[in-house]
């Protein structure tokens, strides 16, 4: 039976309607047109597909597609634009702390959300805090020197 | 281990979000086995996606937010509501207040993401014996408010668990909220040991609770994780504690009974015996800590 879904995305308002039994990341990804979310290990382990709900970073992976009707959400698109970039986007830039570049939306939404948050996040309690964005390919130590320039500068 | 690839999607079920408590009681009501209840579904994602479970309904609690969501404290009593996700309890001022060992272990359940969606009543009904939030509510003596629609029921949390993942709920019941009894004089901690700092499951979790007054344990309690088919009360460790010396040696004779009290298995995380030693370890660390801070100015 299909369902009926009003939410927020990226700001605007959408409505659709689907079959129950798809993921948000795979809605996101493959209906709604935000493929910045990857769909890694679809068991919440990797953090590919971390969007904000209702303001809280999520693996997408894990929530139902219907389960955000009346809700927010926002993906890497929705925190800035190639001219306005987010201050994590255009630090990442900056200090080239992209490889392969999968992991990456999921990354920058989840230090989004230290940024706005965790403001004074030591170094310690950011790696716990990205314990769930998985890298294969970088070592980690760009992201984070990103996101502390990103703090620094606003 | 087995290893997934998700090539199928999903098998297909309907999907009810009721608005009510009175229209979440006549669904669970109506259905029997082929319904699941979907609280944080970090857990029931999981479980669909490897077929684990095949439901024909999924009935989603996220529109009861309100209802079963929230904490406060009333009367004494500290009230977590079942959709209480873990990133509310950790960042929570009561739950500091009354309940240490609970924000300790909160802040360590899976990862940030994980935490914004996983609620206390879910982490309850899915029934882990690794649950990482039974120790602390055990140590604490908290109790579970299971509700359906023809009432209420009250049980101590470790009754709420029947065995590895088999919650002791009836059919048309869920987990509504847990009451911690909210004592400023009581102090309580909780710590675990794992493969690795974050995102694992506990190889061994403890929580020990205690009012120490005049040099003594006052009423004092310690629970496990992970080291039986169920969290545990270490009985015997509760025993000797109470109304004993607060010293170290003490705290070494209470942990070697809490590693008695465990019944641990050998499996892919750690062997039985390794899990004794860290049982007894890791409660007198908890017991020495909760010396040191009563004893602080």
């Amino acid at each position: 039976m299909n369902v009926k879904l009003k939410f927020k995305l990226n700001g605007m308002s959408k409505t659709d309607e689907m079959e129950p039994n798809q993921t948000l990341c795979d809605y996101l990804h493959d209906v709604a047109g935000t493929t910045s979310v990857k769909k890694g290990c679809d068991t919440g382990e990797c953090g590919a597909c971390t969007v904000l709900l209702d303001g809280m970073p999520v693996t997408s992976c894990l929530v139902l597609a219907p389960q955000v009707d009346g809700r927010e959400v926002v993906t890497t698109e929705g925190l800035g634009t190639k001219s306005a970039p987010h201050p994590v986007q255009r630090e990442f830039v900056e200090k080239d702390a992209v490889q392969c570049g999968y992991c990456i939306p999921g990354m920058i939404v989840t230090m989004s959300w230290i940024l706005d948050h965790m403001p004074g996040a030591s170094d310690v309690e950011i790696k716990r805090l990205m314990s769930g964005n998985l890298c294969r390919c970088t070592g980690y130590l760009e992201q984070i020197e990103a996101l502390k320039a990103a703090r620094k500068k606003g | 281990m087995k290893s997934f690839q998700y090539l199928a999607p999903i098998p297909p079920f309907d999907y009810v979000a009721p608005k009510t408590l009175s229209e979440l009681f006549e669904t669970l009501g109506s259905h029997g086995k082929e319904l699941q209840i979907l609280a944080g579904g970090t857990d029931l994602m999981i479980a669909l996606k490897e077929r684990i479970v095949a439901p024909r309904i999924v009935v989603d609690l996220g529109r009861l937010r309100r209802e079963l969501g929230g904490i406060a404290v009333k009367n004494g009593v500290l009230h977590v509501g079942a959709l209480a996700t873990f990133s509310q309890i950790e960042s929570s001022p009561f739950v500091a207040r009354y309940a240490n060992a609970l924000l300790q272990a909160a802040a360590n359940v899976g990862t940030l993401q994980i935490r914004s969606i996983a609620t206390l009543g879910g982490n309850l009904a899915t029934a882990s014996p690794a649950a990482d939030s039974a120790p602390p509510l055990i140590a604490l003596g908290a109790t579970v408010t299971l509700t359906s629609g023809s009432g209420q029921r009250t049980l101590p949390v470790q009754s709420v668990f029947a065995g590895p993942k088999r919650n002791g709920l009836r059919a048309g019941e869920i987990v509504s909220s847990v009451e911690i009894p909210a004592k400023e004089e009581v102090r309580s901690a909780w710590t675990r040991s794992a493969v690795r700092n974050e995102n694992a499951l506990s190889t061994v979790s403890v929580a020990v609770a205690s009012a120490i007054q005049d040099g003594r344990f006052g009423p004092s309690r310690v629970a496990l994780g992970a080291v039986a088919p169920t969290p545990i009360l270490a009985e015997r460790a509760c025993e000797a504690m109470e109304g004993s010396e607060a010293t170290a040696d003490q705290a070494e004779m209470v942990a070697a009974l809490a590693a008695e009290d465990a019944r641990p298995i050998s499996d892919i995380r750690a062997s039985a015996l390794y899990r004794k030693r860290l049982v007894r370890v890791l409660t007198k660390r908890l017991i020495m800590q909760i010396i040191s801070e009563s004893m602080a100015p």
